[in-house]
């Protein structure tokens, strides 16, 4: 039973009728009998008189630290921040107001921990970007300073203020003045809120069977916490099983693969399900619901299988762009690749080989072309199938393109290599080195301007001369001469594009980038993070990466699951419906509102001997949309940190002429 | 009150779709007027239709609601949302309010022109309709509160208490 900490108290001693013991008078029984009736009338009719539904809980006497920041110039470059200070400090309640140049940072941090036990604060604001961002930095500042969590505001004043209103210095001030004052008339009627406390399945479902898969599963594994590992193709490894050697090692792939793969299927702790998909997730951390169903169901395997888990790591990977039919004339002429299929014709070509050939065609010359796929610009190139430009950078095909290049010279020294980019992205230790390594081999450069992309032929010579097609290219490194490169063999530097996995972003509700690969919270402050707690993100489900990099992410996600499930316990937030038993009548107008089975419900509860009903919320199945508030004739339901009387003292502290002054309602009159 | 008028728009934005789209507007520096101001909330089906009166007895001139449309993570939460934004709607043009201080739209987490567009179109109507009738909005409000309460009495009560519990 949700109860509020006094609501069966006394407390409003003017309204008997409504409180403590009485109430079972008010509307125990409303339609039934003429008394009931008659004293329900009497709670309408009080009801219709302004003063009861002022809520009467609003604390007076408070003590309220407004923190405002400056974000480093984000924020104090539009927002006058000492004006901010200077006036809010004036609201009735707030005990100081400061500024700060970063509130975020450590020092901010401890300034507002240190002002609550120093000035005795009971209620904090800051001002500063938006709440998705730091409300939990906060929330945790407050706490180490021995303050309830929920007795914290967050207010957005620089995307929703200093950056939506550059050009309007005066207003956006104006602006971060109302909604602070809007935040305190909220802080007036907050109460202290306890997490929600529900057990934590210490089990963790990854997706994904491939290099990022695999590390995350092991790396938890070795931790101590049971995985379950679930991989639509009959192997384990994904991307990895096309490559032949990953630089800057030069190792094998396939040895990376079987290293890693032996440590997931010996490790008592991960069940691997190969072959399988996940078709179900619900719920929430902790306690999440999902189904897999087999894609080639036997009589060993069943058909699908349930499972709950408390985290999920998403290590689906990416998908490589496929050029579309004649674009660089790929498909049209045989002798134009993507960079795979040119990794895979290498592999398959005996090390003693002299010579490099392709369905009996002997290559002499070939053209690496960068970026193709990736780094797409509007009016040059076309959308795809989605209608969405690849206007980021794949990040490995320049050192792939490189180490490919170095080895046909290393393999093939007669074979000429020409390599047509816009730029050399070799960012990653060790990498550099392929670009030196192969300038010194021979390899020779064209550059292009991004809006002026290479274009390949087919020479009018025909097939039998010195090369079939040509490359023809307006080359930035002799000021623009416009070149022509005849060559036999194209290799299109394909990119990577996001992996199909529309079922699970709709069904568990990931957030997307403009790119189409699952966004983290945060670049630097919560990078293997999605909004939807207890989901995180391994390798390049999230953007390209090379294999250092996914690996990294991989062990970043497993380390932040496994912190998850260090705690016995996951805590929820309280926002949950809680019903004012001093107020309720039990009439049930919230339950024909409730769309979620038992959350909600109508109990008889016994008050000094006699049975009263009375409605009752199910905190674990609440989920807080308060659909049940707005239907309450007496106000006697509301979603715990979004109180209807919060709103309402917001949107004064907005309204009021004056920050801190009542709107008066309707008593005033303008005209 | 010789100042010229700029009206106060509150919008009432969806902590999952439209208040990180309000964030996408200012992170792509886009601008809109200062006197927007966003509140966030779960979902604005919590709030009665005397909650909207109160906004505009308090001297707030148009109220944008920005849900999650179709996208809304709660069951049936849009739809009787939208029911009750409808009935208000009438009273308010019924009231004399008329029906431009009020709309109800859909913005994502993505939708920086749906936002702008939205706002600029209620700063549009509302520099055109001058200053909401606050006196107006108040007893407007005193008849909803009347009718919400009225509401108890025509509810059938029956099933959820003769039959016991």
């Amino acid at each position: 039973m949700t109860l509020k900490r006094d609501a069966m108290s006394n407390k409003n001693e003017f309204d008997k009728a409504r409180t403590g013991k009485h109430e079972e008078l008010a509307c125990g029984e409303p339609a039934h009998s003429d008394e009931a009736l008659t004293q329900q009338q009497i709670t309408l009719a009080q009801l219709q008189s302004e003063s009861i539904l002022q809520p009467e809980n609003a604390k007076q006497e408070l003590r309220i630290g407004v923190y405002i920041c400056r974000c480093g110039g984000n924020i104090s470059d539009v927002v006058d921040v000492e004006r901010v200070a200077e006036t809010v400090r004036m609201i009735p309640g707030v005990a100081t107001a400061k500024v700060h140049t970063f509130v975020c940072s450590d020092p901010g941090q401890h300034m507002i921990s240190n002002d609550i036990l120093e000035e005795n604060l009971d209620r904090v604001v800051v001002a500063s970007c938006t709440p998705f961002l730091h409300e939990q930095t906060f929330r945790g500042a407050v706490s180490r300073g021995g303050m309830n969590p929920y007795l914290y505001e967050h207010v957005n004043i620089r995307e929703q203020a200093s950056w939506a209103h550059k050009h309007d210095p005066e207003g956006a001030t104006a602006k971060a003045i109302r909604m602070i004052a809007g935040a305190v008339g909220k802080l007036r009627y907050a109460q202290p809120l306890e997490q929600i406390k529900l057990p934590n399945h210490r089990r963790a479902l990854v997706i994904g069977g491939g290099i990022a898969g695999m590390k995350a599963a092991a790396d938890l594994a070795a931790r101590g916490i049971k995985v379950l590992l679930v991989e639509t193709a009959e192997q384990l490894g994904g991307r990895l099983n096309q490559w032949s050697h990953v630089y800057p090692s030069e190792r094998p792939a396939a040895e990376l693969v079987a290293e890693l793969s032996r440590r997931v299927h010996h490790d008592p702790n991960i069940e691997v399900l190969l072959g399988w998909k996940i078709t179900e997730v619900a719920g929430f951390i902790g306690n999440f619901k999902i189904a897999a169903e087999s894609l080639q169901p036997s009589m060993t395997r069943p058909p699908r299988i349930e499972a709950t888990v408390g985290a999920i790591i998403m290590a689906t990977g990416f998908r490589p762009y496929v050029p579309r039919d004649g674009e660089f004339l790929y498909r049209t002429e045989p002798c134009v690749v993507t960079l795979p299929e040119f990794i895979q014709l290498m592999q398959s070509t005996s090390q003693d080989a002299k010579k490099l050939t392709h369905r009996n065609q002997t290559i002499r010359n070939v053209a690496f072309l960068h970026c193709v796929g990736s780094r797409q610009l509007d009016g040059v190139h076309e959308p795809g199938a989605d209608g969405r430009l690849n206007t980021y950078c794949s990040r490995t095909c320049c050192t792939t393109i490189l180490q490919q290049a170095l080895a046909v010279r290393r393999r093939f020294p007669h074979v000429g290599v020409f390599d047509f980019n816009q730029d050399i992205r070799t960012y990653g230790r060790g990498e550099e080195d392929y670009y030196a390594e192969a300038s010194k081999s021979g390899v020779v450069f064209f550059r292009y301007n991004g809006e002026e992309p290479p274009t390949v032929h087919i020479t009018p010579s025909g097939h039998a001369q010195s090369g079939a097609l040509s490359v023809a290219v307006k080359d930035a490194l002799t000021w623009g001469q416009e070149l022509e490169v005849p060559v036999d063999m194209v290799v299109l530097g394909t990119g990577m594009m996001p992996g199909q996995i529309e079922d699970l972003i709709d069904q568990m509700k990931l957030a997307t980038g403009e790119d189409g690969f699952l966004q983290e919270v945060h670049p630097k402050l919560r990078p293997v993070e999605l909004a939807v707690n207890g989901v995180l993100l391994a390798g390049t489900v999230q953007g390209p990466m090379n294999i250092s990099e996914t690996l990294s992410a991989a062990g970043a996600a497993a380390v932040k699951a496994a912190a998850m499930f260090a705690r016995e316990d996951v805590e929820l937030n309280p926002y949950v419906a809680e019903v004012d038993l001093s107020r309720c009548c039990g009439e049930a107008q919230c339950v024909t509102q409730c769309a979620y089975e038992g959350a909600l419900s109508i109990v008889e509860i016994e008050v000094d001997g006699e049975m009263i009903t009375r409605a009752q919320v199910n905190a674990g199945l609440c989920v807080g949309c308060g659909a049940c508030v707005a239907v309450c004739p007496h106000r006697a339901i509301d979603v715990n940190g979004w109180r209807l009387d919060q709103f309402e003292a917001m949107v004064e502290g907005i309204a009021a002429d004056m920050p801190g002054q009542t709107c008066a309602s309707e008593l005033v009159s303008i005209h | 009150m010789s100042e010229a008028f700029v009206p106060k728009i509150l919008v009432l934005a969806t902590e999952k779709c439209a208040y990180p789209g309000a964030d996408a507007v200012g992170k792509a520096h886009q601008e809109y007027p200062s006197n927007v101001y966003i509140l966030r909330v779960p979902s604005p089906v919590l709030f009665p239709e005397d909650f909207y009166l109160d906004c505009y007895g308090k001297g707030i001139d148009g109220v944008l609601i920005a849900a999650c449309g179709s996208d809304c993570p709660y069951h049936g939460a849009y739809e009787q949302l939208a029911a009750r934004i409808d009935q208000l709607t009438s009273h308010m043009n019924a009231g004399g309010l008329g029906i431009e201080r009020i709309r109800l739209t859909a913005i994502c987490t993505v939708c920086i022109k749906a936002f702008l567009k939205e706002i600029a179109l209620m700063s549009d109507n509302l520099y055109r309709l001058g200053r909401v009738d606050r006196k107006l909005a108040g007893q407007l409000r005193r008849e909803s509160l009347n009718r919400l309460q009225g509401s108890v009495r025509a509810l059938d009560l029956a099933p959820a208490l003769q039959g016991g519990l």
